[in-house]
């Protein structure tokens, strides 16, 4: 911290700067520190800390443009608790804005006013990303999709390698040797992406919405240059990377001629790339953008796949991904295909717009100095599991499936964790007998 | 006309002139940009933003607080009657009989809600840290306003005392967070517009559809 300076001052001061920006003049200005908040967050609420109260994460930023953009903050900063970006300022920051908040947006959506806390938590991660300030190992997540294009630094003959053999067991599976994954292929309905955990880690998310391709007999690719759905600069603030990684999807979305963007089960990838990114780059898309949760209700509202409930007879409770329900408006999707593809579905209490987040979001998994404080704080998702009783917890998200593989771990849950497209594979009917 | 009236004219028009330029800072800084293939309407959205989305079903903040949200909700009222009160004083029409009773017990009310509200901040270890020497004046003015206006409402010669708490708080409002009074519509209306266009608000089934 000892070469803050003036330049990285106004480099952070940046990002508050308000003019034709509305909604950054009105949720700096509406907080009344009413704390009603705190219950919203699931740091608070495992904590009892009042540091972890939403509205001191809003009175961080808020407290800063006061300092420097308003009569009383300028003049009598005593008055409004204005304070000066500082050393001590941004140390505060980094552990209120980074270390102890999911960016779940839990809180916006209780705030008693309406205040978008979530909007000004990623606006502070702005100004710590102007100056320089992102967590070491967020940033190092960041670069390595600035640098290899994806954020795993997967070599590409290693992803074509992985789908070459998933595509073997996929025309196993189906019984069809005509089956197969495409890459690289021009002018297909579909580009579909994937989360870099899939090919590393979980490769069978792959092989089940390869599956699910198959059985909708879909026109479809996946790129090998540009695959990645995520976008850990949504999370570090940097929006100069941020705007740089949507482009580069952006990029290959045009080059391949695909006519519908299928983003892979990635919460916070879905939101960075479908609502952040044109807002990043400026400009609107010229192609359709959807999440494959939205695909896949569409397969089986329209008819085309079929699935069989009696192919998943354990009883399956759903997570869902605060970037999805809360910020993207994803909500019953997820459960209309549970309901076709599962017999015995328990919601978690609360679910929906109000669920609690696993604490794997706003970057925590790739934030191992927090890891702590994720874990315990995912206590509370596993508490939750745990009263529903299910066998399978399903998650539309790869980072929600990291987490919850580690609580379900950490826990000692004995539950599985499947994605969608995952027990979706499981209850298809493929015709012809092929399967 | 007295000196006291006086103040409060002119402290009216300062607060005024502050609140319209917050007003037309945010007219200024335009509508809501977005880039993104809209999911749903903002109109909808935005109504449902100022109701539904309101309701303390809806919100924790609410329900969760049940006795503080009441708390609010008088205080607000009491906050409400107490500008239109100011504005009957000023035009020298002072209630009498059971309206006036009826509208002392309801300052009354709200200016015990607001007192309770303070000494929660006051005392709550969470609250105080939150708060700032504005969170602290802010109350204690419109709680005084409110006490202020139930006096006026009883004794005559409380008036001087009652213009000069008045020309406080409006001097004082566009400093700090009372400026919500111009605010809070606008973060209504930008949360509404957001999550509008995404398709979040208001709530939506697609079970029904398919079915």
């Amino acid at each position: 911290m000892s070469d803050f300076n003036g330049e990285k001052m106004k480099k952070g001061l940046d990002p508050l700067e308000v003019n034709g920006n509305s909604r950054l003049l009105t949720h700096l200005n509406s907080c009344v520190h009413c704390g009603l908040c705190a219950e919203s967050c699931v740091y608070y609420q495992v904590y009892g800390d009042e540091r972890f109260v939403p509205a001191k994460k809003v009175d961080i930023v808020a407290s800063i443009y006061r300092r420097y953009h308003t009569f009383s903050g300028k003049y009598f900063p005593w008055l409004t608790g204005a304070r000066e970006l500082n050393e001590a300022t941004i140390e505060e920051m980094v552990d209120l804005l980074y270390g102890s908040c999911t960016m779940c947006d839990r809180c916006t959506v209780h705030c008693s006013i309406g205040v978008d806390i979530g909007y000004l938590v990623r606006t502070g991660r702005t100004m710590l990303a102007n100056m320089g300030y992102v967590p070491a190992t967020l940033q190092s997540t960041v670069n390595a999709a600035m640098t290899t294009g994806n954020n795993m630094s997967i070599p590409t003959q290693e992803l074509v390698d992985t789908v070459q053999w998933l595509e073997e067991d996929l025309r196993f599976e189906v019984n069809d040797d005509n089956a197969c994954i495409p890459l690289d292929q021009n002018d297909k309905d579909i580009l579909y992406t994937l989360n870099p955990r899939e090919p590393k880690f979980f490769p069978l998310s792959i092989s089940a919405m390869a599956k699910v391709f198959y059985a909708a007999g879909e026109s479809w690719s996946l790129s090998t240059r540009m695959y990645d759905v995520t976008n850990y600069a949504y999370f570090s603030g940097n929006n100069e990377e941020a705007r740089e990684i949507a482009r580069r999807l952006h990029d290959e979305m045009e080059i391949r001629g695909a006519k519908r963007c299928v983003l892979a089960e990635c919460g916070h990838g879905s939101r960075s790339f479908r609502w952040e990114g044109p807002n990043y780059m400026g400009k609107e898309y010229p192609f359709e953008t959807l999440t494959s949760v939205e695909l896949l209700a569409e397969y089986i509202r329209i008819g085309k796949i079929k699935t069989d409930p009696e192919k998943n007879t354990e009883r399956v409770t759903l997570h869902d991904p605060c970037n999805l329900v809360r910020s993207g408006g994803i909500v019953d999707e997820q459960r209309y295909i549970l309901k076709h593809t599962v017999k015995d579905f328990v919601e978690m209490t609360p679910h929906g717009t109000d669920n609690l987040c696993c604490g794997g979001g706003g970057g925590q998994l790739s934030m191992s100095e927090y890891n702590e404080r994720r874990m315990k704080i995912g206590g509370l998702k596993a508490e939750q599991i745990r009263k529903t009783g299910a066998k399978i917890v399903v998650t539309p998200c790869h980072n929600c499936v990291d987490q919850l593989i580690q609580i379900n771990a950490a826990y000692k849950l004995g539950v599985q964790i499947k994605t969608l497209a995952e027990v979706v594979a499981d209850a298809l009917i493929l015709e012809n007998n092929k399967q | 006309m007295h000196w006291y009236l006086w103040l409060t004219l002119f402290s009216l028009a300062v607060c005024l002139i502050s609140c319209l330029y917050h007003f037309i800072l945010l007219l200024r800084a335009g509508k809501p940009i977005d880039f993104s293939a809209p999911a749903g309407t903002t109109g909808n959205a935005i109504r449902y933003s100022f109701s539904g989305a309101m309701s303390p079903k809806k919100k924790e903040s609410a329900y969760l607080h049940l006795p503080t949200y009441t708390a609010g909700i008088f205080y607000h009222i009491g906050t409400f009657l107490s500008i239109f009160l100011f504005f009957l004083f000023l035009f020298s029409f002072y209630p009498t009989g059971i309206i006036k009773w009826l509208l002392g017990g309801v300052l009354a009310v709200s200016s015990f809600s607001g007192l309770a509200i303070l000494i929660k901040r006051i005392l709550g270890k969470q609250l105080r840290s939150l708060s700032n020497p504005d969170d602290f004046i802010s109350n204690l003015l419109v709680t005084g306003f409110q006490v202020l206006t139930l006096l006026s409402l009883f004794l005559d010669n409380v008036r001087p005392l009652y213009y000069i708490g008045v020309s406080l708080l409006l001097l004082y409002l566009p400093l700090g967070k009372l400026k919500h009074t111009v605010y809070f519509f606008a973060a209504r209306y930008q949360l509404g517009y957001f999550y509008g266009w995404r398709g979040v608000w208001p709530p939506r089934k697609i079970n029904n559809q398919s079915e």
